[in-house]
């Protein structure tokens, strides 16, 4: 029942603005893939075209070996679950789970037991007879992940699902997605710009930037081995802090390196502009020759001190592409 | 806060009286005897008498039956044709542009800014070549240029409130654009589809101009009301006007119930 993906030099722009350029991204089976990128790079317009509802300008959509790019939605046996969740507002809860096994031509008992099942996994069994516009934020989600797998579809598309709904619902709704899909053993590709959602749902995460898969791999790959400058500043709390090469003995290269790669020591001079407290660490955001930086300290500093460190591992970048990843005489296998 | 309250209640009294005047004269003459409305030179404006004469005669008279039964049958023509019409208009413009599709309108109602005369002659000519004259469907036909520019207006409204993503996820779950239409979208263009249908009706049941110059020998109602009353009938006239506004009436107000902003905006969060 799961299926893997690919997706081959897929092509789509707007009038002259090109938002997908040769894209390409291999998904396999049974894996939970995040997609994440910034607002505005078209990682919806990516979900939107996977599924048909807008057409490619180029490139191929493979699903289990089979080229599924020019068959419409209702062919695709693809689903997909909107940001809003797009219920149906003139059905019930039943209703809604229903339609796509009733639009699959199936009888009505074989329909009652599905639904039936597919609400129980979700826990909406006592809200079935509702009208869909009288259920909350994490209901309404729930509707509309078991509208999606009640057909058994190859592929999951989800689209932020988790953005319209509060703190506390979304952490629940999040491991229960998680579970779910381990449980189902169901191809998931979700997209979302939570950095968080990212590193807790993943198994691997597609970084999305100008048009191409910029990066993939498990966040912890993401996060310690940034394959350009560009992931190393988008992913992370903070983003990863670049100095120029020649601090280390690495003449036109950049180092770059994270806030908690840090110790004491004396090997990079920097001065305070501000300090943020974080739950008993101090955050110092300070100037180092061109470049601000921010590092991690349980040291208390005030504003316009000089502040000095060690790295203990960083990472050269030659024009803006990982070079080489070094591990200092400082680093420890448990960082602190 | 309060003053303001009393005098939107004022307000809203002295328009229903404007609005409600004439039904209530057309009620006075129709149950009046003729001596206190049509025969004094200042009729009175308060009941004093009731009769049932008019009715009587207007009931025994026949001749109007089948005006009115074609009036009603070119009414639900020109209602489905609109609908017919106009929602699928109204989904074609709300796939394009409204840069493009707001022109569109415009244009329809170009037709419109002609007066009805200018435009009804030379339809008639091509019209009697058509077999269309005199022709319950030449009428219609002929009203749908009144009709149609409003009614796409109106649905294109409609299909322009549904959140897109909602007919997406008709496809995405296996609906084809029939049932696509017939399990949801049409449920939730319900209301704007039931002003279509009000409008359209009740504009082809009061049009006059293309009327009785497409089809001046088999008239509709109001062209052969006209003719009682301009031949000096119209007591009986009158009375058979209410006759048939009654089911008019009724009409709205059944309807009125769906027409409620509700149903457009429940399901989808912004």
């Amino acid at each position: 029942m799961t299926y893997k993906m690919e997706l081959i030099n897929l092509k789509k722009s707007y009038n002259s603005v090109k938002v997908l350029k040769n894209l390409n991204l291999n998904v396999n089976e049974g894996e939970f893939l995040v997609i994440l990128g910034p607002s505005g790079e078209g990682k919806s317009t990516l979900l939107r075209t996977i599924v048909g509802i807008e057409q490619l300008d180029g490139g191929k959509v493979m699903v289990d070996g089979k080229d599924v790019t020019n068959r419409p939605p209702n062919k695709k046996n693809i689903a997909m679950v909107f940001q809003n969740y797009a219920l149906y507002p003139n059905m019930t809860v039943y209703e809604n789970i229903a339609f796509p096994l009733k639009m699959a031509g199936m009888n009505k008992t074989e329909i009652k037991t599905k639904v039936n099942d597919v609400a129980k996994l979700l826990k909406i069994e006592d809200v079935l007879d509702k009208n869909a516009t009288r259920l909350s934020g994490g209901q309404k989600q729930r509707v509309a992940i078991a509208r999606a797998l009640v057909r058994k579809p190859a592929l999951f598309l989800l689209d932020e699902p988790l953005s319209n709904l509060d703190a506390r619902v979304r952490y629940t709704s999040r491991q229960e997605l998680k579970r779910l899909q381990k449980e189902l053993n169901y191809t998931f590709i979700y997209v979302t710009h939570d950095q968080l959602e990212a590193s807790n749902l993943a198994d691997r995460v597609a970084v999305l930037h100008d048009g191409v898969i910029e990066q993939i791999g498990t966040y912890n790959d993401l996060y310690e081995k940034p394959a350009t400058k560009w992931v190393g500043d988008f992913i992370g709390a903070y983003p990863m802090n670049f100095i120029d090469g020649n601090v280390l003995n690495y003449p036109d290269k950049i180092i770059g390196f994270r806030s908690v790669w840090t110790t004491n020591g004396d090997t990079i001079k920097a001065k305070i502009n501000l300090i943020e407290n974080s739950e008993g660490n101090y955050y110092v955001h300070c100037t180092s020759g061109e470049s601000n930086i921010v590092i991690k300290t349980k040291d208390q500093y005030s504003v316009g001190d000089d502040i000095s460190f060690d790295l203990t591992r960083f990472n050269i970048y030659n024009n803006g592409v990982l070079e080489d990843v070094k591990l200092t005489e400082y680093y420890k296998s448990e960082p602190s | 806060m309060k003053n303001s309250n009393i005098l939107s209640y004022i307000l809203a009294i002295i328009l229903a009286i404007i609005f409600i005047y004439p039904l209530y004269i057309l009620i006075l003459i129709a149950f009046e005897p003729v001596s206190l409305t049509f025969d004094r030179l200042y009729p009175y404006q308060l009941p004093f008498d009731f009769t049932l004469v008019n009715f009587e005669s207007s009931i025994k008279d026949l001749s109007l039956i089948t005006p009115v039964l074609r009036s009603v049958v070119v009414a639900f023509i020109v209602a489905i044709l609109a609908i017919v019409l106009s929602t699928s208009a109204g989904y074609g413009l709300n796939k394009i542009s409204s840069k493009f599709s707001n022109k569109i309108i415009v244009l329809m109602f170009f037709a419109n800014m002609l007066p009805a005369i200018v435009i009804a002659i030379p339809i008639s000519v091509y019209f009697i070549k058509l077999g269309l004259y005199d022709n319950v469907f030449g009428i219609a036909l002929a009203q749908e240029l009144v009709v149609l520019p409003i009614s796409t207006f109106i649905m294109l409204g409609g299909f322009r409130a549904l959140p897109v993503d909602i007919e997406n996820q008709t496809n995405i779950d296996g609906a084809n654009l029939l049932s696509s239409f017939r399990y949801v979208l049409v449920p939730l263009i319900r209301v704007p589809l039931i002003i279509t249908f009000l409008l359209a009706w009740m504009t082809s049941w009061d049009e006059f101009t293309y009327a009785i110059i497409i089809s001046p020998l088999a008239p509709t109602f109001p062209v052969s009301l006209y003719d009682y009353v301009s031949r000096g009938d119209p007591f009986i006239s009158s009375s058979f006007a209410l006759l048939v506004t009654i089911p008019v009436i009724v009409i709205v107000v059944f309807l009125q119930k769906y027409l409620k902003g509700e149903y457009l905006t429940g399901g989808m969060k912004a």
